[in-house]
């Protein structure tokens, strides 16, 4: 065991360090109390223990000292962000010098608009696909675009709806109508939920791609299919939006 | 070593309380008292007074009295004119700018009014350290609470009052998180935890996930114009348009009788408070009566009496508990919480003493909420607590609040484009990346809006500035990028940026209705011209201070219902005596004579001395019944 440790390590380390410099541009960043250089991903100087500003960062993974994995640990998430919210937070620097007021500020605020995105799966996949460079943005496309593969659903939901919106502008009870509504909604709940399961499978093959460090091309195949998803998504979600609202109306 | 205090900044009242060996400890006045009236009344001499003696002078000087000055802070004319209208003094303002109110021949910003207030905490403070024999009995600093759901603009205006008191402002925090902070000192309380604060003015709502110290706000929600004053208004029509009705005249030149307002206020508080412990209560209006054909009228010395019961109370009132529910509703869903989730229900604010209210909340959560602490106290304790936190390094708890309401900017068509979204963990920072419209436009205009609805009309205007200085550059070229920074007080800065040229422009937003830095130091100076009341005014307020514990006392003690099983034990004209002493004293109170004062002070204390004695006895013979002679011992 101990014979085989050092080879391992070296090799991961060549691996991680290849790994690390496609995520950043850099890897050092300038502790701004006492001048000497830090790595990125630290939150205090090794050097002079002071809190060290926001300038070079990592990403919202590499902060919480996570890879970049699509499944996370709730609770684990949580005790970190507890953690570093006791070694940030501006209450514990009121006396402090102003550089390190700011850098308090710049770190408690940056670990809070990690943890919102970190926290929620969905805000997470969204995050990740923006990070690899493929925003799944939710302007870009705007939703117009009817994805292909729900190109028969949807067809058959509008066809629907049109016929309601008539029954309801003849004065046609709200009785006759509001059941079909519904039954229209169920085989679009059936994709979301199918959906679901995709984008957790996807997830998981993601992360093991990062676990045995896959390829750049690898990785581009399942970021691409992710990105898919997602866009299904948002426009399965629109859908059964726009139900919701014939049925309030 | 100079002191750091919390101070509770309420509507109705105020208190200050500092950390005496880690346990918060509320500072008193000599007659126990810890509650300070919000209350500002300033003198012809220009003698500002403030809490108790200022609310005396409602009833003398009405028009030189100013209340409920916290629901004006940081809002705008245009904002307060439904609610100036209900209240007797003077609102003003121009459009789009500060509303002033009305002191006598002065006009003040509500947060000059609000400093004044502080200063008088402060004073207390002071006073308190100094008998404890520091050597430095200054105040150095401050945490001042706020309505969680109070606006950046809110919330500086209660910045600046701390800035005008000549206060280091230390931090601007929430009450209910302040609150849980006090109940959060004996763990105990862990888990998810509600609180529901319902004061004189405000109605808050906030979930919180307490663990390992660290107390994080998941939600909040609320109504900075629901409370306790609310409840008030709604008794004090009632009987204004009883006497109207009945013929009674209340008007004094066009409008109602300011003096009679208060009167009638006053005694309607009363009576809610005695709704609190018994079924039973009325509303007494001195110097009208009924006459034999059923009106009403004016008659010196004779009192007008309207009972009240509590159920008719809790009918008339269920509105405006329902009002707050519907917060609390959608704190829980922000949340992602069912009511049933929620592991303890704290009560914050002192309309929470309403058994109804106590009633509907622990239905609307399933479980019976706490009321172990003081809940007008429970605010101030936190604040003291987290002074201590900020000054002494005390790394024990943690406060992770939240930005009560979504803040962004305006884009094309008047649509609000939100960078930092509500219930963001403070401080939070986002940013947004926008560019010109036209060609050649060399400058930007940037409206920050604070608010849940689409439109930018619909939302709360902060502030508008200008990014100047782009080169001019075809439309849709430049890259204009505006960052938001809310601090761990919960305010706002902004930073705009072109990102080609880098042309920057950073400002602290200040508000459309705050006030400018030069403003805030004019006022400083100012009020420090006025405030000192000297010393022989000050034994006279303390003496009156006195004097009205005991008047109050009595009173409580002649209407409690334990009254009439003592009174067969009172000597022949003993009762008479008692109401004797009691109406002199209340005589006397409305003088500037001291001597009086506490002459017929003491003339009720002794008369009073046998009555209070037989209560005593009796409420000892009541806790013991049941109990045997060893559980005594």
């Amino acid at each position: 065991m101990s014979a085989d440790a050092p080879a391992y390590r070296t090799r991961t380390t060549a691996v991680e360090l290849a790994v690390m410099s496609a995520e950043n541009t850099s890897t050092l960043q300038v502790c701004r109390s006492c001048g000497g250089g830090a790595p990125i991903d630290v939150h205090f100087c090794p050097k002079c223990t002071k809190i060290l500003a926001l300038g070079r960062h990592g990403d919202y993974f590499s902060y919480f000292g996570l890879r970049r994995k699509l499944t996370i640990d709730g609770a684990e998430l949580e005790q970190r962000f507890r953690t570093l919210s006791r070694q940030f937070h501006p209450d514990y620097f009121y006396n402090a010098s102003p550089v390190e007021r700011r850098a308090s500020l710049e770190r408690s605020s940056y670990l809070n608009d990690a943890y919102r995105t970190l926290r929620h799966p969905i805000a997470r996949v969204e995050y990740l696909l923006q990070l690899e460079g493929m925003p799944a943005g939710g302007n870009a496309d705007g939703g117009k675009h009817v994805p292909a593969s729900l190109l028969e659903e949807v067809f058959a939901l509008n066809e629907e709806l049109d016929e309601i919106r008539e029954l309801r502008a003849g004065g046609t009870s709200p009785d006759a109508w509001r059941p079909r509504l519904e039954r229209a909604r169920v085989p679009i709940e059936a994709r979301r939920a199918a959906h679901e399961t995709e984008l957790q499978d996807l997830a998981a093959r993601w992360d093991a791609l990062i676990d045995r460090r896959a390829d750049v091309g690898e990785r581009r195949t399942v970021l691409e299919a992710l990105r898919e998803r997602m866009l299904e998504r948002n426009y399965i979600n629109n859908l059964l939006a726009g139900i919701e609202r014939e049925l309030a109306a | 070593m100079a002191r750091v205090v919390g101070i509770d900044l309420g509507t109705t009242n105020s208190l200050v309380a500092y950390v005496d060996q880690g346990r918060p400890v509320v500072i008193r006045d000599k007659s126990g008292e810890g509650l300070v009236p919000s209350i500002v009344s300033i003198a012809v001499d220009g003698t500002a007074y403030v809490g108790r003696e200022a609310q005396r002078r409602l009833l003398t000087e009405p028009e030189r009295t100013v209340y409920s000055v916290k629901r004006f802070m940081g809002r705008g004319i245009d904002d307060v004119v439904g609610e100036a209208a209900l209240l007797p003094f003077r609102v003003s303002g121009d459009a789009g700018g500060v509303v002033k109110i009305g002191v006598g021949e002065k006009e003040l910003t509500p947060p000059e009014i609000s400093a004044l207030v502080l200063r008088e905490l402060v004073r207390r403070a002071e006073e308190f350290f100094a008998t404890l024999g520091e050597v430095d009995p200054d105040v150095s600093g401050a945490v001042i609470t706020v309505p969680a759901y109070f606006n950046d603009a809110q919330r500086t205006a209660t910045r600046d009052a701390g800035r005008i008191a000549g206060l280091e402002v230390l931090r601007i925090i929430n009450e209910p998180t302040a609150a849980s902070l006090a109940y959060g000192l004996d763990k105990r309380h862990a888990g998810l935890i509600a609180v529901y604060d319902f004061g004189g003015g405000t109605f808050d709502i906030s979930i919180l996930l307490v663990e390992d110290g660290v107390f994080q706000v998941l939600a909040t929600n609320g109504d900075t114009h629901l409370g306790g004053d609310d409840i008030d208004r709604i008794f004090t029509q009632i009987v204004l348009d009883t006497l109207e009705q009945n013929g009674a005249v209340i008007h004094r030149n066009g409008a109602y009788d300011a003096e009679l307002v208060q009167a009638i206020r006053r005694s309607v508080i009363q009576a809610k408070h005695d709704l609190s412990e018994r079924d039973e209560s009325d509303i007494r209006v001195d110097g009208f009566e009924v006459t034999a054909d059923g009106r009403i009228q004016r008659a010196v010395g004779r009192q007008y009496r309207m009972a009240l019961t509590r159920a008719g109370f809790e009918r008339a009132i269920a509105p405006i508990i329902e009002r707050t529910l519907a917060p609390c509703r959608q704190a829980l869903a922000d949340a992602g919480l069912e009511p049933e989730q929620i592991d303890e229900v704290v009560m914050v604010g002192g309309s929470t003493r309403i058994p109804a209210v106590r009633a509907r909340v622990g239905e609307l959560f399933g479980r019976t909420p706490h009321t172990e602490l003081n809940p007008d106290e429970v605010v101030a304790l936190g604040a003291a607590v987290q002074a201590d936190i900020l000054t002494t390094g005390n790394r024990e708890m943690l406060l992770l609040d939240v930005t009560p309401l979504s803040l962004g900017i305006e884009t094309m068509g008047g649509v609000t484009t939100k960078i930092i979204l509500r219930n963001s963990t403070i401080p939070a920072s986002g940013s947004e990346m926008f560019t010109t419209a036209v060609d050649d436009q060399t400058a930007v205009d940037i409206h920050v809006v604070q608010g849940e609805r689409e439109l930018v009309g619909d939302n709360r205007s902060l502030a508008r500035f200008k990014l100047r200085g782009i080169p001019p550059m075809p439309a849709g070229l430049p890259r204009v990028q505006v960052q938001f920074q809310i601090d761990a007080n919960g305010i706002l800065s902004v930073t705009a940026s072109e990102l080609r040229t880098q042309v920057e422009q950073t400002i602290e937003v200040k508000p459309s209705y705050g006030l400018t830095d030069d403003e805030v130091e004019r006022m400083l100076v100012d009020s420090f011209e006025h405030a000192e009341a000297d010393f022989a005014a000050r034994l006279l307020i303390e003496a009156k201070n006195e004097a009205e514990s005991v008047v109050t006392a009595t009173e409580k003690s002649l209407r409690a219902s334990e009254f009439a099983e003592v009174a067969t034990e009172l000597a022949p004209g003993e009762q008479r005596r008692i109401e004797q002493a009691l109406a002199g004293l209340k005589h006397v109170l409305t003088s500037e004579d001291k001597a009086a004062i506490e002459q017929w002070t003491q003339a009720l204390n002794d008369a009073t001395k046998h009555l209070a004695e037989l209560m005593m006895n009796r409420s000892i013979r009541v806790a013991l019944a049941g109990k045997n002679v060893d559980d005594v011992r």
